[in-house]
């Protein structure tokens, strides 16, 4: 059985064990369910929610994704140019999120991405002598300018960089551009993997069992994602776009449509007993 | 700066604060049906008071208010309202306040505020909060221009409906973006989107596993959500406060969900800016959160007697 490249990719990416920080990140729901507002799905079917409300990373996701893209197939030529695109969506993502738990775990998460990259999905040195030669010179070019980019960005986040916060989604965008994965498919990972992250919190926090959680995946969890990705497909982050004029959006602005989760989130610091950092 | 005339849209307003001997005076208060601001006379020093008000006491589908507001340096203006901003959803025909007849009818009430506030100006926009009746369509823009140097108290909520008639939630849509530069460099934005769920969907192909597919359920089982956004030095007692609170707060586990819920977080930035979200029960919950948590930080700039008029 012969496998194309992406579809390697997604089971890598699919891994329960690829180390990308979500491990100790439960996207607000530890602090849901202390506040008694998580209502577990009964099984057989009953009632309610997942909380879910990932939309609205997807437009930064996307856009850096296009940044990464556009510089290592060598659109964009100068570093710099990609570094500051990335720059401005980091810092319109930090000013759109306005819950400091949500950030913590966004930036923790962000930088994890990175790493992964850096570390787990460049060609090894010993590797690279035994590669053919006609070959060499095509790959190594994107390669070598995706990992530049990755590179740079990690450096300035672990710096600190005041313009480089390293948030999830543009790391996300970044690694799915590095890696030479399409946009959409970039972003309808992200979105799997959040779901797969939450349901997996459910469980450990045993809200959830195991069995019922990988039914929510295979039977109500594709829905979600299809819908998610529809319902955000026109969505603009307004970060590498000309300035929006809020009142005149139609609504392609990045929007918070679960107030209550925001809430719920940045108390989670003051819950006594927790088992998740987010 | 000269006084051109200036020719104003139905729902226009335009207020300039400016301190001279002590007093705020405003060298420009101008609005156009349906709007109307009024300053009542105070004793305090240094601040000013005035009421945004609508008249009817609610606005209706097509409405478009569209208020600008310059603080300038050193001067303090409170803005509030008299009774909760009511959005009726559209009536057909064509209204007083309505844009010119070339755009097409739009069932959207909708709301802009734009506000630069210069150096050791402060703006205290305490207003009551946005009621949206069933199947009201709303919309609201408001954007904050801070100079460095500038407070501001910024309270912007909203409730679930009139639920004496039984409306939770009934909305169609409630669209909200706040947005705050300090310096020209944008601080936050807060963008809220709540839509009553369509009736096609992946969620009813579905069923019983998916999100909740009402406004309510997500929403519930608070009717009242606020935002309070804070900057700059005359905030800071209200910020200490704050914190002092947050800190005594230990969250147990709960069987029942609590009637108020309240967090604080830093802004990101230089700002030392605070976002304060509060859920209630009960409208009449987060007020007296709201006023109570308030009162301390807040009566020590802009006094008692100004304080008195605000969360009524």
């Amino acid at each position: 059985m012969q496998v194309d490249k992406e579809t390697y990719l997604l089971l890598l990416l699919s891994d329960a064990n690829l180390p990308t920080g979500s491990f100790v990140a439960s996207a607000g729901l530890e602090s849901t369910a202390a506040h008694a507002l998580f209502h577990v799905p009964a099984t057989p079917p009953g009632s309610d929610t997942l909380p879910f409300s990932e939309t609205h990373t997807l437009p930064f996701a996307r856009d850096a994704h296009r940044v990464t893209t556009a510089y290592a197939s060598g659109e964009m030529t100068e570093l710099d140019e990609a570094l500051q695109a990335l720059s401005r969506l980091d810092a319109l993502y930090d000013a759109s999120t306005l819950n400091h738990v949500a950030r913590r775990a966004s930036c923790a998460q962000g930088a994890a991405l990175l790493t992964l990259y850096a570390r787990g999905f460049t060609r090894p040195p010993f590797l690279m002598l035994k590669t053919p030669t006609t070959y060499l010179p095509l790959l190594d070019e994107r390669e070598n300018r995706a990992g530049a980019l990755v590179a740079a960005l990690k450096l300035r986040v672990r710096r600190g960089d005041s313009d480089a916060p390293g948030h999830l989604p543009i790391c996300w965008g970044v690694l799915a551009g590095a890696l030479g994965l399409t946009v959409d498919r970039g972003a309808y990972i992200h979105l799997f993997l959040h779901a797969r992250g939450v349901l997996s919190a459910a469980i450990r926090m045993n809200a959830l069992g195991p069995y019922a959680a990988q039914q929510l995946l295979l039977h109500a969890v594709k829905h979600m994602v299809d819908d998610a990705l529809t319902s955000s497909a026109h969505v603009v982050s307004g970060a590498l776009q000309d300035e929006i004029d809020p009142e005149h959006a139609e609504d392609r602005l990045p929007a918070t449509t679960w107030p209550l989760g925001d809430l719920l989130a940045a108390r989670h610091d003051l819950l006594h007993s927790r088992i998740f950092n987010s | 700066m000269s006084n051109a005339t200036v020719v104003l849209d139905a729902g226009d307003g335009n207020i300039t604060a400016r301190i001279h001997n002590n007093h705020v005076v405003f060298p420009v208060l101008s609005y156009t049906y349906p709007l109307k601001l009024l300053s009542p006379r105070i004793q305090q020093d240094g601040v000013a008071v005035v009421y945004m008000m609508t008249y009817g006491g609610g606005l209706v589908g097509g409405d478009r208010i569209s208020l600008s507001i310059n603080v300038e340096q050193d001067a303090q203006l409170v803005l509030l309202s008299q009774g909760s901003t009511k959005v009726f959803k559209a009536r057909s025909g064509v209204r007083a306040a309505a844009r010119s007849t070339a755009r097409p009818p739009d069932s959207t009430t909708m709301q802009r505020l734009d506000v630069s506030i210069a150096a050791g100006g402060a703006l205290f926009l305490l207003p009551d909060p946005v009621t949206c009746f069933r199947n009201a369509s709303y919309r609201q823009a408001q954007t904050f221009r801070l100079a460095h140097g500038a407070s501001a108290a910024l309270l912007d909520w909203y409730t679930s409906g009139r639920r004496a008639r039984g409306e939770e939630w009934a909305f169609a849509r409630y669209y909200s973006v706040n947005e705050v530069f300090v310096s020209s460099v944008r601080s936050a934005r807060d963008v809220v989107l709540l839509e009553a769920m369509g009736t096609e969907s992946a969620s009813d192909v579905c069923g019983e596993f998916l999100p909740r597919r009402t406004l309510a359920d997500r929403m519930g089982p608070y009717s009242c959500y606020a935002t309070l956004l804070l900057y700059g030095p005359l905030v800071q007692g209200v910020i200490r406060e704050l914190e002092d609170r947050v800190q005594k707060i230990t969250v147990f586990q709960v069987r029942e969900p609590l009637d108020v819920l309240w967090s604080l977080s830093p802004v990101s930035g230089q700002t030392n800016g605070r976002i304060v979200r509060v859920a209630g029960k009960e409208t009449e919950e987060v007020k007296k959160w709201l006023s109570d948590a308030l009162r301390g930080g807040l009566v020590s700039v802009i006094g008692d007697e100004v304080y008195s008029k605000t969360f009524i």
